[in-house]
C-alpha cells in the first residue's frame, strides 16, 4: 500500500513537472519562432539585395532565369477530376516556360476543413511559393504576425514591375504589415458583397409596388401581398442560421458601420458612423432597435416565415427557385447569377434585389485584401513565384486560360459575352482553378450567367460608396478573448430569435439581450477595441 | 392442482414479457429503420418535391440526379472503394496483431519492465503534442505527405484499446503459458497458438472498433493525402462532395465558380447511403462473431 501511494505520488509529481516544462518550452519555442521570424526577415532581406546584387553583376537588368523552376500555388478549392485541368495547365505553362522557364503548379486546400487545413499549411512552414490570402476570411494578418509570408518590398518593383506600377500607393499601404509589403492585393476586381433581400418583381408589380423596395416598410406589404394571393408560397422562407435583418437594420436604420471583429452569428462592435469611424458603437444598443423588433415580432406572428424558422434546415434558395417562397437573402455577388437562374427557372419573375444601402446610402467598399496573394516565407525561389504572379495577372492570353479555360472547349466569346458552347457537359468540360488572388476587370469577359443589368447596381454602388476604412486594423483580443467568446456565445443563443420575432415582448427580450451582453463583459471589450481604434486612428491619421 | 395453477401463472407472466419484450424490441427497431428509410426514400427524390413535401419514405418525384453527381466519375468512386477497403483489411489485420500482442506481453509477469512501459503508452493519452507537432511528424520528418501510410500508422493501435486487450488476456492464467514453456515451446509460438485463439472474443470487440475506424476515417486522410493523389479514401470523397457543394451555395468568396444545380438534400442522403450500402451488406455475415464477442466480453467485464 505504501507502495502504492509513494508510485502515484511520484506520477504526480511527474506530471506536474512534465506539464510545467511543457509550458516552459512551449514559450520558449513562441520566443524562438520570433526571434526566427525576425532574422529571418532579415535574413531574407540580405539575401534580396544580395540576389539582386547578383543579377545586376550578372546581366544589368534582366533577371537570371536559366534553371528551369516549378511554381506552386495554394488555392482554396476542389480540384476538378475531369482532366480538363490537365489540358489546360499544359497551354499555361507552354508560355510560362517560354517567358520565365518555369512552370506553374496549383496545389488545392479543399472545402473539406479548409480552415484547419490552410492554417496547418502556414504554419508548418513547407515551401510554398504563392498562396490565395484574404484578410477578411483566411486571418491573413494573424498568420503573417506568425510570419508566414514573406516581405515583398524590395522584391515588387524587379520582379513584377506592371503590378507594382498598378496598384496605387495607398493600396499597398494597406498591405503592410507595420512596414513590410506581405500580400498582393486583388484591388483591380469589382466585386459587391452588400447584403439585401431579393424579391420577386413579377409579384411585386401584381401587388401595387411598382417602384423598387427601398426601405422594410414596402418589403412588409410585399410579404403581405405573398401571404394574400399566394397560397402556395412562404413569403420570405428562411433558415434561422441568416443573420440578413440584423445587418439590415445596422445599414437601413443606423448610420453605423461594421467593424472587422467577429462575434459570431452576427457583429456585436460596429463603428459610430463612417465620420466618425474610430469610436465604437453597436446597433444592438440603438434606441431603434427595440422598434425594429418589434416589426419582426409582428411580421412572424402574420406568418411572413415558417413558424419552425429557427430550427428550420432546409434549403431556402431551391424554395425560391421552385415558386415556393416570395424572397431570399445574400449578397449583389450571389444576386448577379440568381437573377439569370431565376429568369430560366420562373420565366418573367425578375428578381429584384432591395440592397439595404439603398435607404440611405450607408454603404463601404469591400477590403481591396478580401482576395490576393502572398509567397510563403519559406518559398525556395520567390523572384520566380512573382514573375509567375505578374504572368498571371498582366498577360492577357494566360488570364483567360486560367479563369475561363480553352476558347472553343470552355468558352466561347460572342458579342462581348462569354456563352458555352454547344454539347458544353459540365461533368466533362467543366474547369476552374478558383484563382482569386489577382482578377482585374481589364480582361474580364462578362458572362452570359450574369445578368446584364449588374453594372447599372454597380454603378448605383459607386455613387453612394465610401472606401473601407480598416484595410490595416487588425483587433488583437488576447486580453478580452474569454469575453469575445462570451459575447459570442450570447449573440448565438438570443438574437436569432428576435431577428424572426420569436423572442416574446420585443422591449424585454431586447432588454435581455443588451444585459446578458453586458454581464459578458461588453463594456470591457468595448473599452479595448476603442484603446486600439485611437491607436489606429493616430497610425493611419498621423 | 396447484403445481397447475402455478405453470400456467407463470407461463401467462412469461408470454406477457414475451409479448412486451418482442413489442418493444419491434418498435425499437422500427425506429432504427424508419430513418433509414427515409434516407433512402429522400436520395431519390427531386430536390424541388424535397422543398415542397419534406422527407419521404416514397419519393413522391423520383429522380437519381443526386447519384449522377456522385458518380459522377465512377472509377473516383470506385477507386475510392478500394482504398477504403484495402485501408480497413490491412489495417484491422496488422492493428489486431500489434494490440494482441502489446495486450498481451504488457500482462505477462514474468516481463520486467511491463510497468514502466505501460507508463509510456499510458501517459500519452495524458498529454498529446497537438496537431501542429502531429502534422510535422508526419509530414517534414516520415515524409509521408501523398502516401497511404499516413493514414494506416496513426489508426494502429490506441492505449484503449491496448488497456482492453490487456485487461483480457490478464484473465487467462498464466499458468497456461508457463506450462507451454515447459513443453518447449517459444514465446512467439505461445501467443499464436495458445493466446491468441484464447482471446477470439477480444480479437472480435476491438477489431470491429479497429475497422470501423478504419471505414469512417477521413480527417488524417484530408491533412495528409493532397487531391494530387487520385483515389482517397470513400469517406473523404464523399465528405467533399457534400462540402463543396455546400459551399459553392453559400460563398461569397467562390464568385467566379459557375452555379451549377446541385441537389443539396437528396446528395447528403445519397452519400449517406453510398457510405453506409456495403456495410449493411457485409454485417449478416460477421453479426454471429459480433454477438459472440459482446457476450463474452461482458461476462468477463
Amino acid at each position: 500500500m505504501g507502495n502504492l501511494k509513494r508510485v502515484s505520488a511520484i506520477v504526480l509529481m511527474l506530471v506536474l513537472v512534465f506539464s510545467l516544462a511543457a509550458c516552459g518550452s512551449n514559450n520558449n519555442n513562441k520566443n524562438a519562432a520570433n526571434a526566427d521570424t525576425s532574422s529571418d526577415t532579415s535574413g531574407n532581406t540580405s539575401s534580396n539585395s544580395d540576389t539582386s546584387g547578383n543579377t545586376n553583376a550578372a546581366s544589368d537588368s534582366s533577371v537570371d532565369t536559366s534553371e528551369f523552376e516549378t511554381i506552386s500555388y495554394v488555392v482554396l478549392g476542389d480540384k476538378p477530376k475531369n482532366g480538363q485541368l490537365e489540358k489546360v495547365m499544359e497551354k499555361v505553362n507552354a508560355i510560362m516556360k517560354e517567358k520565365i522557364n518555369a512552370e506553374l503548379e496549383f496545389k488545392w486546400v479543399e472545402w473539406a476543413d479548409w480552415q484547419t487545413k490552410y492554417n496547418l499549411l502556414l504554419a508548418s512552414g513547407e515551401p510554398l511559393d504563392l498562396i490565395t490570402i484574404g484578410t477578411d476570411w483566411l486571418d491573413t494578418w494573424g498568420n503573417a504576425q506568425r510570419g508566414a509570408f514573406l516581405p515583398l518590398n524590395d522584391l515588387l518593383e524587379k520582379y513584377a514591375p506592371q503590378t507594382w506600377s498598378e496598384i496605387p500607393q495607398e493600396d499597398w499601404e494597406q498591405s503592410k504589415l507595420k512596414d513590410d509589403i506581405i500580400l498582393i492585393p486583388e484591388n483591380h476586381y469589382t466585386q459587391w458583397v452588400n447584403h439585401g433581400i431579393y424579391y420577386r418583381g413579377d409579384w411585386a408589380k401584381e401587388f401595387g409596388i411598382t417602384e423598387p423596395i427601398k426601405d422594410f416598410d414596402t418589403l412588409g406589404k410585399y410579404f403581405q401581398g405573398v401571404k394574400d394571393k399566394k397560397p402556395d408560397a412562404v413569403p420570405y422562407d428562411v433558415n434561422g442560421g441568416t443573420s440578413t435583418f440584423y445587418n439590415g437594420f445596422a445599414t437601413t436604420y443606423t448610420d453605423n458601420i461594421e467593424l472587422p471583429i467577429s462575434t459570431g452569428y452576427a457583429n456585436v462592435f460596429y463603428a459610430k458612423s463612417y465620420d466618425e469611424r474610430y469610436t465604437v458603437d453597436s446597433p444592438i444598443f440603438n434606441d431603434d432597435f427595440i422598434s425594429f423588433a418589434g416589426l419582426m415580432k409582428d411580421w412572424a406572428d402574420k406568418g411572413y416565415w415558417r413558424e419552425d424558422v429557427l430550427n428550420y434546415k432546409g434549403d431556402t434558395r431551391a424554395a425560391l427557385k421552385a415558386g415556393l417562397s416570395g424572397a431570399d437573402s445574400h449578397h449583389t455577388q450571389t444576386y448577379k447569377g440568381l437573377r439569370v437562374e431565376m429568369d430560366k427557372q420562373q420565366p418573367g419573375s425578375e428578381l429584384q434585389m432591395f440592397s439595404y444601402s439603398d435607404t440611405r446610402g450607408n454603404l463601404i467598399s469591400m477590403p481591396i485584401t478580401h482576395g490576393g496573394t502572398s509567397i510563403g516565407a519559406h518559398s525556395k525561389h520567390p523572384e520566380r513565384a512573382l514573375m509567375a504572379y505578374e504572368l498571371i495577372r498582366q498577360d492577357e492570353e494566360i488570364y483567360h486560360l486560367i479563369n475561363y479555360g480553352l476558347e472553343g472547349v470552355q468558352y466561347e466569346v460572342k458579342d462581348g459575352k462569354r456563352f458555352r458552347p454547344a454539347g458544353y457537359d459540365e461533368a466533362r468540360d467543366g474547369f476552374y482553378t478558383d484563382f482569386w488572388g489577382g482578377r482585374v476587370d481589364k480582361f474580364e469577359i462578362p458572362s452570359d450567367t450574369d445578368w446584364s443589368g449588374i453594372g447599372d447596381v454597380y454603378a448605383k454602388y459607386d455613387q453612394i460608396k465610401k472606401p473601407f476604412p480598416y484595410g490595416k486594423f487588425v483587433f488583437d483580443k488576447t486580453t478580452v478573448d474569454p469575453e469575445m467568446t462570451a459575447i459570442s456565445q450570447v449573440i448565438g443563443e438570443q438574437l436569432p430569435a428576435i431577428l424572426f420575432g420569436k423572442a416574446g415582448d420585443p422591449a424585454a427580450a431586447v432588454n435581455a439581450l443588451r444585459d446578458k451582453l453586458k454581464a459578458a463583459g461588453y463594456d470591457k471589450v468595448k473599452d479595448e477595441i476603442q484603446k486600439q481604434l485611437d491607436a489606429y486612428k493616430t497610425l493611419v491619421e498621423g | 392442482m396447484e403445481a397447475v395453477q402455478k405453470r400456467i401463472r407463470t407461463d401467462g407472466t412469461s408470454l406477457m414479457v414475451r409479448g412486451f419484450g418482442y413489442t418493444f424490441i419491434g418498435l425499437f427497431a422500427i425506429c432504427c429503420l424508419v430513418p433509414f428509410l427515409v434516407v433512402l426514400g429522400t436520395s431519390f427524390t427531386n430536390e424541388a418535391s424535397i422543398a415542397k413535401n419534406g422527407f419521404n419514405i416514397w419519393p413522391r418525384e423520383f429522380t437519381t440526379f443526386a447519384y449522377k453527381i456522385v458518380f459522377e466519375n465512377p472509377d473516383l468512386i470506385i477507386g475510392s472503394y478500394f482504398v477504403t477497403i484495402g485501408l480497413t483489411i490491412v489495417g484491422t489485420v496488422v492493428g489486431l496483431f500489434l494490440v494482441a500482442m502489446t495486450g498481451y506481453a504488457l500482462q505477462r509477469p514474468d516481463f520486467e519492465q511491463r510497468n514502466s512501459i505501460s507508463f509510456f503508452i499510458y501517459f500519452t493519452t495524458l498529454f498529446s503534442g497537438g496537431l501542429v507537432p502531429f502534422y510535422l511528424l508526419i509530414k517534414q520528418y516520415l515524409h509521408l505527405g501523398d502516401n497511404y501510410l499516413a493514414v494506416l500508422l496513426p489508426g494502429l493501435m490506441s492505449p484503449f484499446l491496448i488497456i482492453m486487450m490487456k485487461s483480457f488476456t490478464k484473465s487467462i492464467p498464466h499458468a497456461i503459458t508457463e506450462s507451454a514453456k515447459i513443453d518447449g515451446a517459444g514465446d512467439f509460438t505461445i501467443f499464436m497458438r495458445l493466446i491468441l485463439p484464447m482471446t477470439t472474443p477480444a480479437l472480435a470487440t476491438i477489431g470491429l472498433f479497429i475497422a470501423l475506424g478504419y471505414w469512417n476515417e477521413w480527417y488524417n486522410a484530408m491533412l495528409f493525402l493532397s487531391p494530387d493523389m487520385k483515389y482517397r479514401p470513400l469517406q473523404l470523397f464523399l465528405y467533399n462532395v457534400i462540402t463543396s457543394a455546400d459551399f459553392i451555395r453559400n460563398s461569397s468568396a467562390a464568385s467566379n465558380v459557375p452555379l451549377r444545380d446541385m441537389p443539396l438534400e437528396s446528395m447528403k442522403m445519397a452519400t449517406a447511403v453510398v457510405a453506409t450500402g456495403p456495410v449493411i451488406l457485409f454485417y449478416p455475415f460477421v453479426q454471429r462473431y459480433f454477438i459472440q464477442g459482446i457476450t463474452v466480453g461482458a461476462v468477463k467485464g
